[in-house]
This record gives structure tokens, sequence and C-alpha cells, in this order.
């Protein structure tokens, strides 16, 4: 006889239900006492796993993960002939506007010993102020120790015209 | 008497192809010759000769040369008759041959053209014409003036046939070449004996040993800049003279601008003769580190600066512990930084502000060469607040952490709570079964 | 309510054969029977890895430039990523370890016996489809670890002989682990082990829920000769006492996820260099420290080729087992197969711990 047979052969209940209680009503309490505590788990416990899952399936504020591109303000706060630093990533970068209106991104980490450069107005040119170094707006090095040039950025310009936000991203 | 016999046809078709072969090839030679804008004979005789002192000119000029490619032949810098041949006829002392030059000729015949400058705005309109007039104010030009045919002259380091331009790789200035070619002779002991430092010591030969250790070589060689510098740099390029009294934190300073201008507002300005080289050496300038800083063993200052009342041990003991303050404090914060990031708290924000702080102890490394406390201390000061701030964070962070794990346990507690009540439960319906 | 919502269903699809036989069915009740729960455990993981993964999908992107960064999103920036992306890490670690431990307790208590030889058979599939699924999704995060241990890993596979160079192509993609390694890697992880992994389940779960639970041979035996047998209903009894292990499974989970959370690790680097002591994950541990142990030759054989035949033989070996014993198939006592997974089973535990703390 095999095993598969053997599940039949002691079926005398009919159904999966419970037998009535044996007539006590204190019985009958604690059976619905403890029906209702199960609820009260199931349903905790239930929550504990809904909450969670319905608050992950909001999409998060920054939108997408922020090392690929990032958002360096409004176009029209930026003047020609400035710079502003901002963040990219977990790494300072910096924008410019150049005299004729022309936007570029930069890396703002110099690479000579990682200071963050900075624009200098009077010179037109990315400035590091820990040794000296200089390079212009196309990120090559004019002067000072730096040995490699600025890693340059990809610009785009998103949004409404006249209220369009520097999008940049890495090339 | 001797029957002649006339020549068989075959003998006779030989002689012919033969003739004819000559001939050719000496229309073929002429030819060749006549290409080349100036005869130069020169080549064709000292090419083939055995002794390699007389042929090695020859080989080396038919090959990659400046002067050949701009057009120069032999007998533009030695003279003579470029088109015989006949070897007395072209060393013909008449048509102005000179023979290989002697040392204290050797100026003059590279400034003939080198210093006409408008010679040398035909072939090199940047080029500048008076290396000969700097050369005569450097050591090696005053000591051949003297007479000392030892010293370096433009062969010497240009090299006289296959010279290649400077920015060629391969030329023995090229930047990179440049030690290896000043060493020639400074690094040879046996040459340079007899020449003595101006307080009586004989010449030191370590220098490209030093130079060797240095992070400016390192950055030359192995960093690939080319702007770092080589002897020619500090020492000028013909005008070569070691900097003077006053004047080596000029010398650095055209590169280290900032470390200059801070150490033109110190005390020690006045003081020391050796300006940077003092403490960082002239040749091997090696990586500074801020052990070099303070009034204790093995500390650069301590050589000149002992005793509690030392103003300058006093000073560098205040600085030296500002810098470590603001490193220890740096790598604290780091640490904690990179544990929350590492455990799921974003922390790029702070990795900025930590990168700020960084370019703070940067900064005060550099007004250190103020050697003024004062100076020194604000900077120290920014930098730490700004790691006051990233710390909060981290603590900010590691208490989100602790409030998750928390969070877990209460989940943790619930779920073992239903665990209880459903083994209850499975208690209760079998009690009831039986 | 429950039971409402069944009669409206009943009366359109006809389920009263499926609702007597759930009724019908009961589960055998010995001193054994404590095994019975692993298998319903390893199916709940299962289903936590299931659902864990689509959450994940959500934001993670498989491409070598954003995965490590998608995965840094998620637990930094995504609210209760973090939980979602620990509760899948450990989960996984959990599955391996659950069905290893229904895999040896099946070979153990003989369960493979006739007729249950299909059901064994799918199982093995199953197990072998987990240890891919882990192998596959621990590259996924792409940091440090996992690049490097994919890259021993592969590299393994390249020593199967004959063969052995062009799967080492066809795992990676390409000559070197790269971005078309994780594509691929995670093609199979999301796409193709999900659907080989679903139809063997079904057929698993068919299977015994058809053929019942088996149970040890002595009881079979007595129970022949009249003994009678004590039993369960599968309904509440089993299903209550089922769940209740899922919730210690879960408690587990939790305090897990809680007290020894996954860390992030740093972003791979392909050009650096191996770091000392990489190491697969536990699971592999005790496969590759054997490969490592191997002298170099073997009988003029390459002794990583002698070792890779031999996994491969003892793969093909456990799927045969069945087949194999035929004492226990008759119903017979079966030592020789018992002293196999016995020594099998201490193998594993021996050379995994030695894995572990090898330098």
């Amino acid at each position: 006889m095999s095993n598969a047979m053997i599940g039949r052969r002691n079926s005398g209940d009919d159904s999966g239900r419970y037998p009535d209680p044996a007539g006590s009503s204190s019985a009958f309490d604690r059976r619905l006492f403890l029906d209702s505590i199960l609820s009260i788990g199931f349903v905790s416990t239930a929550a504990a796993i809904a909450y969670p899952i319905s608050r992950y399936l909001v999409p998060p504020a920054t939108g997408e993960p922020a090392t690929a591109s990032a958002v360096a303000g409004a176009a029209s706060a930026l003047k020609p002939n400035s710079g502003v630093l901002f963040k990219f990533g977990s790494r300072p970068a910096i924008v410019v506007k150049t005299i004729d209106g022309e936007i570029r991104a930069f890396s703002a980490v110099c690479t000579h010993l990682d200071c963050t450069v900075q624009f200098k107005t009077d010179t037109s040119q990315l400035w590091c102020a820990c040794h000296n170094g200089t390079y212009d707006l196309g990120g090559n090095v004019v002067s000072g120790p730096p040995p490699r040039s600025l890693e340059r950025f990809v610009v785009n310009l998103r949004g409404e015209p006249g209220q369009e936000e520097i999008v940049v991203s890495r090339g | 008497m001797r029957i002649r016999k006339r020549p068989g046809v075959g003998v006779r078709m030989v002689r012919l192809l033969l003739m004819a072969a000559a001939v050719i090839g000496g229309a073929a030679a002429t030819a060749r010759a006549q290409a080349q804008p100036r005869a130069n004979a020169c080549l064709t005789c000292h090419g083939g000769l055995a002794e390699a002192r007389l042929s090695a000119p020859a080989t080396l000029f038919s090959g990659e040369d400046i002067h050949r490619n701009s057009g120069f032949a032999c007998a533009d810098c030695h003279g003579g008759n470029p088109e015989t041949r006949d070897a007395a006829m072209a060393h013909d002392r008449g048509r102005g041959f000179r023979g290989a030059p002697r040392a204290s000729e050797q100026i003059a015949v590279c400034a003939r053209c080198h210093s006409d400058p408008d010679l040398m705005r035909r072939y090199a309109p940047r080029q500048r014409v008076d290396q000969a007039a700097e050369y005569a104010t450097s050591v090696h030009g005053k000591q051949l003036a003297s007479g000392d045919s030892r010293v370096a002259t433009c062969a010497s380091c240009h090299g006289a046939h296959g010279i290649r331009v400077v920015r060629d790789a391969k030329s023995p200035v090229f930047p990179t070449n440049v030690a290896a070619t000043c060493a020639s002779c400074h690094a040879n002991a046996a040459h340079m004996t007899g020449y003595k430092l101006p307080d009586g010591k004989p010449l030191p030969t370590q220098q490209l040993a030093d130079y060797q250790k240095s992070v400016h070589y390192a950055a030359l060689t192995t960093g690939g800049d080319l702007s770092a510098p080589t002897c020619n740099d500090c020492h000028g390029n013909h005008g070569a003279v070691p900097p003077g009294v006053g004047s080596v934190a000029n010398v650095c300073g055209t590169c280290h601008a900032v470390f200059a201008q801070k150490f033109a507002t110190s005390v020690h300005a006045e003081i020391f003769d050796k300006g940077c080289v003092e403490c960082h050496s002239n040749h091997a300038v090696l990586k500074p580190s801020d052990k070099m800083l303070g009034a204790g063993e093995g500390t650069v200052c301590a050589t000149c600066h002992s005793g509690a009342d030392d103003k300058g041990a006093i000073a560098a003991t205040a600085m030296r512990s500002g810098l470590d303050r603001l490193t220890d404090a740096l790598k604290k914060s780091t640490d904690v930084i990179d544990r929350v990031g590492n455990a799921g708290i974003e922390v790029s924000a702070e990795e900025l502000k930590l990168a700020d702080a960084r370019n703070h102890l940067t900064l005060a490394r550099t007004e250190m060469h103020a050697f003024n406390p004062a100076v020194v201390e604000p900077v120290i000061q920014s930098g730490l607040t700004i790691i006051g701030d990233v710390d909060n964070a981290g603590q900010r962070a590691g208490n989100e952490l602790s409030f998750r794990r928390r969070g877990l346990a209460l989940s943790l507690a619930a779920i073992l709570f239903f665990v209880a009540a459903l083994w209850l439960k499975i208690r209760q319906i079998e009690k009831t079964e039986r | 309510m429950m039971k409402r919502t069944l009669d409206w269903v009943d009366e359109r699809v006809d389920l009263s054969g499926l609702r007597e036989f759930i009724a019908h069915k009961r589960v055998p009740i010995h001193t054994q029977e404590i095994w019975y729960y692993l298998g319903g455990m390893t199916l709940f993981l299962f289903g936590v890895q299931v659902v864990t993964g689509i959450l994940l999908l959500l934001y993670y992107r498989p491409s070598a430039t954003e995965a490590y960064e998608s995965v840094q999103f998620i637990v930094s920036q995504v609210e209760f990523g973090w939980l979602i992306r620990n509760m899948h890490s450990w989960s996984a670690n959990l599955l391996v370890g659950l069905a290893f431990a229904h895999f040896i307790s099946v070979f153990l208590l003989k369960s493979y016996r006739k007729p249950r030889e299909l059901t064994w058979l799918s199982g093995i599939l199953l197990l072998f489809l987990m240890l891919g699924f882990g192998f596959s999704g621990y590259l996924l995060p792409w940091n440090e670890l996992s690049f490097f241990a994919t890259k021993v890993g592969t590299g393994i596979a390249g020593s199967v002989p004959l063969i052995g160079k062009f799967l080492l192509r066809l795992l990676r993609g390409g000559d070197d682990v790269t971005g078309a390694t994780l594509s691929r890697f995670y093609a199979v992880h999301v796409a193709m082990l999900p659907a080989l992994a679903t139809v063997l389940v079904v057929v698993h779960l068919l299977l015994v829920q058809r053929q019942g639970m088996s149970v040890p041979l002595k009881l079979e035996r007595r129970v022949k000769e009249g003994q009678p047998l004590k039993e369960m209903k599968f309904f509440p009894n089993y299903v209550l006492r089922d769940v209740l292990a899922w919730y210690v499974v879960l408690a587990v989970l939790a305090a897990l996820a809680a007290f020894y959370p996954w860390e992030l690790g740093h972003k791979a680097d392909p050009f650096a260099p191996v770091p000392a002591g990489i190491r697969p994950e536990w699971y592999f541990l005790a496969m590759f420290h054997t490969l490592k142990l191997l002298p170099s030759h073997i009988l003029g054989i390459e002794g990583e080729h002698v070792g890779v035949i031999a996994f491969g033989l003892l793969g093909a070996f456990l799927v045969m087992v069945p087949f194999l014993d035929r004492r226990a198939s008759r119903g017979e006592r079966s030592p020789i197969f018992t002293a196999i997974a016995i020594l099998g089973l201490a193998y594993l535990i021996v050379f995994t711990i030695i894995g572990r703390y090898a330098n």
C-alpha cells in the first residue's frame, strides 16, 4: 500500500469545521478571546508588512540617483562672467556663464590636491586658492601646479523658456 | 709571337653590359648628388671611414638632425669644400675648414648663427638668440673663459651631430632627459675632481641621486607632468648658476607662488640664507608631511628651536597641534560618515562638507609658511566648525539607524505575539477535537 | 466572509472536488514530522524573495555605471528601501539554508523512494536553481565583493573540460566580467530562473498534494503490518502549524535585518587588483575550498578539471538517487544511502567551516 493512500484511510470527519463547544460558556469566551487576539496579531503583523511596502512604492523626492546628473539652479539667475558652485553627487562642481552667455559646467575639484576651485571675475578664469592653480574656461590648466585639466560636464537647459533650469550631467 | 684572338661574342656582350652599368650607375649617383640642395661629399667619405671617431658624425648627421632637416650641411659649421671627394681639397683651410672646433671655439661656431636674429628669424622666429650671451654669465662660461676646457659647451648638452629639437622626446635636453645629461658630468666623481664650492669644499656629485628621490622627479617621470622642474628650471638654461643667497625663495616661488608669498612675510625670510632649501632641501625635495613641523624629536624646526621658552618652538608646537587636531577630527568624522553611508544613510552632502574640511587642512598647511600661529589657527577653527556640522549629521544618521533597529524590534515583537497566539489557537483546536 | 466568497466562486467554477480533497486530506503524525515544515518554509521564503525582488525592480538599474548607485539610492533615499533590500539579502541566505535542510531531511528519511521520484527530481532541480539565483543575484549590487566573487566563480566554470572556455564566455557575456555580465546575470535572475522555478515549484507542490506526505520507512513497515497511523487534519491543523512556522521564519528574518544589516560595500573597480582572501558566499564555500585544496595535477589531469568533473558527477548522482536506491524503493532499510547522506553532510559542514576560516 503506497503512502498516497494512507491519507484517505482514516478520514472520519466530514469537513474542517470546528466541533461544537462542549457547552461551557467560559470555553466559548476563551475561544472568542483567543480569536480576537489572533485577529489583532494578524492585523498588526499584516500592517507591519503592508505599511513599509506601501511607503516604498511612493517615489522619493529626489527622483533618481544623483550621481549621474544634478540641477545647478535657474539659468536666468546666473549672470554673465560669473560662476556658482553646486553639489554634484558628493563632490563640488561649478557652473559658469561666459561673457557671451554660454553656460559651461566643470568639476570644481582641483586636479592638484582636491581643493575647491572658484571663479575669478577679474581674469575670467577658474582659480584654486590653495596653491594658485589657474584654469581657463575650457578647464585647461593655465598656470600653477595642477597636472590635469578639470573634468568638463554636459550642460542642458530644461523647462519653460525664460524659466529654464540648468541640468548638469556626466558626458 | 702570340696571336691575339678577338674576344668571343659572349665576352663582348658582358663587357658591353658592364660598361653600360657603370655609365648608368655613375649618372644615377650624379643625379642623386644633384637632387640634394647642396653637395655634401663630406658625408660620402666620412661615412665610409673605418675609424669610429671620424665616421660617427656622418652617420649621426644622416639620421634625425634639425640642421640637416633645415638644409644645412657639414661645411656650414666646419668650413671646407663640400663639393670634392679629395681629402686635401675638402679640408682646405683657405675655404674656411677648421676641423672639429676646440672647446673654447665651440661657442663662437654655434653663436655665429644662433646669435644672429636676422638669420634665426628665417628658420625659427620664436627661438631666442641670446644663448651665447647668457652662457658667458654662467659658471660654465666663466670657467671656459678662464681656460678650463672640461666644462660643458653647446655640444656637451645638445650634441653636435644628430641634434634634435628640445621638443623631441629623444633630445638630451628634453625635460625628462635633462637631469641625466647634466649628471653625465656632475655625477661623475672623476670628472668633477678639482672643482670646489665657494667655501672650499669639493663640488658634490650626488645631486642626481638626490633629485631622483624628489617629488619633482616623480612628477616628471611617472606623473608625466612636463612642467615639473628639472635642473635648468632652477639653475637657468644657458646662464646656469646655482641660485644665490636670497634668491632661492624667488626661484621656488615661480611655481610655488603662494608659499613664497607667505614665507616672504615671515621671520625666516630675513634669517634663512637658503630660503626654502633650509627645510625642504635643494635636490632631494621629498613629499612634505606634518611630522616636519613642531618642536619635538624628528621635526625640522627642532634643528634650530628647542627649549620651553623658545618663541619659535612654542609657535611650531602650536601650529602642529592645530594641524593634528584638524587631521584627527577629519579622520574620525570620515570614519563615521563611511560607516553610516555603508549602512544605507544618504551622506553625499556630508561628504561634500568633509571635502571642504580637507581643503581647510591644505590651506592651513600653506598658511603655516608664514610661521605665525595667529594666521593658521583661524583656518583650523573654520575647518573644525565644518567637521562639527558633519558630526552632528553623523549623529543624526546614527540615531536614524537606531530608530530603524527599534522599529524592527517592534515588528519582531508583533510577529512573536502573533506566533504565540497562533500556537494557543492550534492547541485549543486540538483540545476540542479530542 | 471567506466562506461566502468561496461559495460564490463554487457556484460558477465547481470547486467541490478541491474542497472535498482539502477537507479529507490528512498529514501523518510521528517523531519525524517536524521535517515536514521545512518545505513550506522554503516556499514561504521563495515568496518573500519574489515580493521583495519585484519591489527592488522598481528602482534597480542593471548597468555597470548605475547599478551600485541605484542600490545606494534604494537603501538611502527610498523609504524603507533599506528594509526591502535587507530582507531580500537575508532571505536569500536563509532560503538556500532551508532548501538544503529540506533536501538533507528528505535524503535521510528516504522520502525520494517510489512513488516520489518525480518530486525528488523537481526538488533537486529547484535546489540547483536556488544556487543559481544566489550566484546571479550576488553580482547585481555591483560592489567590490560581488564583482570579484563573480570573477572567481565564473573563472571556475572555465575549468570545465572541453566546454570550459565556451561556458565562461557564455556566463560572462565576454572574456571578462563587465557590464555585459551584469546584463546577463540580471536577465537570468529576474526572468529565466523565476520562470523555470515557477514551473518546477508548481510541479513539486502538485505532486506533494496528490501523493500526500511520505513517512519514515520503519513506520511504513509497521503500518503495513497493521499498526494504525496517527494523523492530523490538513486544514486547519497542519495549515495553522505551517503558517506558524512561516511567521517564525519571518521573525528570524526581521531580527537578522535589524541586528546585522547588509552593507553597501564599495563600488566595483574592474581595474583594481583582487582583494586578498576573496571568498564566495557561504553556500559555495565547501565547493570552492575543495577546488582550492586540490593538487595541480591528479593522474595527469589538471586538478581543477578533476574537481569540476567530480562535482558534475556528484550533481548527476544526486539527481539519480531515487533510481539507484533499490532497497528504499522496495521499502527496505538502506544504510548505504544513509551513510552517504551523513558523510556528505559532514563534508559540507567541515569544508564550509574550513573555507570560512582559512586565510
